[in-house]
């Protein structure tokens, strides 16, 4: 008698093991978590730079020109060395009547970039916009 | 004849799908978040200045140059653009390039220079910049802290 083997058909849908994915998905995301790198939120401090002009002297400076020097150890306002604290109160007394005032800020070769940087963000915050950087 | 209650041995199935969902949007946004390359010089570190506009999208023309400190065997302090030594004389013919390409200079300059670099070094780029006709520049400072540490604290 010949014995005809039926073939069965399954009906199961194909499974696809998630397991192995969702452990590399895993190691994946703990991998860029881990790296991920907060970034500081930067500002721009900006300034113009005057034109040289040798002739140009100390006393032909028009009256509405404030002059802040910076040095080796910090700010001289009007002659007169003055901490940050004292040049922000006294910038803020003076930009209260004039707003468009100029201020140039004379730094010497040896000073250090934080004292500019510090000087711009004051007149940033007391919105003087005329500013001008000018090196000795 | 007692019946006997059948007691199914399969186990509670988690839906893995919405789960698997959210992982991936998370992968795909590090994925597109992360930088591979650092195209920065991060030994740099920037005083506090926080009263000026933030830095957010610049313009594609913005020119972002780099001050670092003093280079350990020329003695030179280091200016480089994104993370790249340059010398005076290649960043002259950069900024040169870049206005005669653009015709005109109010393209942005960013000086992103150490606090403590002396200002001659300063001077030194800012006279390149001025040398191709750029004199409106603008310095980088830390707004807000969140990756480095705040300066004595």
């Amino acid at each position: 008698m010949k014995v005809r083997k039926s073939r069965r058909i399954t009906n199961d849908q194909p499974q696809l093991e998630m397991t192995p994915m969702i452990d590399v998905v895993f190691q994946l995301l703990i991998f860029f978590i881990v790296t991920i790198k907060q970034e500081d939120i930067l500002s721009m401090l900006s300034a113009a730079r005057p034109a040289p002009d040798p002739d140009a002297k100390p006393e032909d400076t028009p009256p509405n020109v404030l002059n802040i020097e910076i040095n080796k150890t910090g700010f001289i306002l009007r002659g007169v060395p003055v901490s940050k604290a004292l040049l922000e109160r006294r910038l803020s007394n003076i930009s209260e009547y004039d707003k468009k005032v100029s201020v140039v800020i004379r730094c010497t070769g040896d000073s250090p970039h934080k004292f500019l940087v510090q000087t711009l963000d004051i007149c940033h915050k007391l919105k003087l916009s005329n500013l001008a950087i000018f090196s000795m | 004849m007692a019946k006997v209650k059948k007691v199914r041995s399969a186990g509670c199935d988690l839906n893995m799908t919405p789960m698997i969902d959210v992982v991936f949007q998370l992968i795909i946004f590090f994925v597109v978040t992360m930088k591979m390359t650092e195209n920065e010089y991060e030994d740099i570190e920037l005083e506090d200045g926080k009263h000026g506009p933030i830095i957010k999208e610049m313009p594609p023309q913005t020119l972002i140059i780099e001050l670092g400190r003093r280079l350990p065997f020329s003695g030179r302090y280091r200016i480089s653009i994104n993370n790249a030594l340059v010398s005076e004389a290649a960043l002259s013919d950069l900024l040169v390039g870049r206005v005669n390409r653009y015709r005109n200079t109010n393209f942005p300059v960013l000086i992103r220079a150490d606090y403590r670099v002396p200002h001659r070094e300063v001077k030194r780029v800012m006279d390149v910049c001025t040398g191709a006709g750029i004199w409106k520049l603008s310095f980088v400072a830390i707004f807000e802290h969140k990756a480095s540490k705040r300066k004595g604290g």
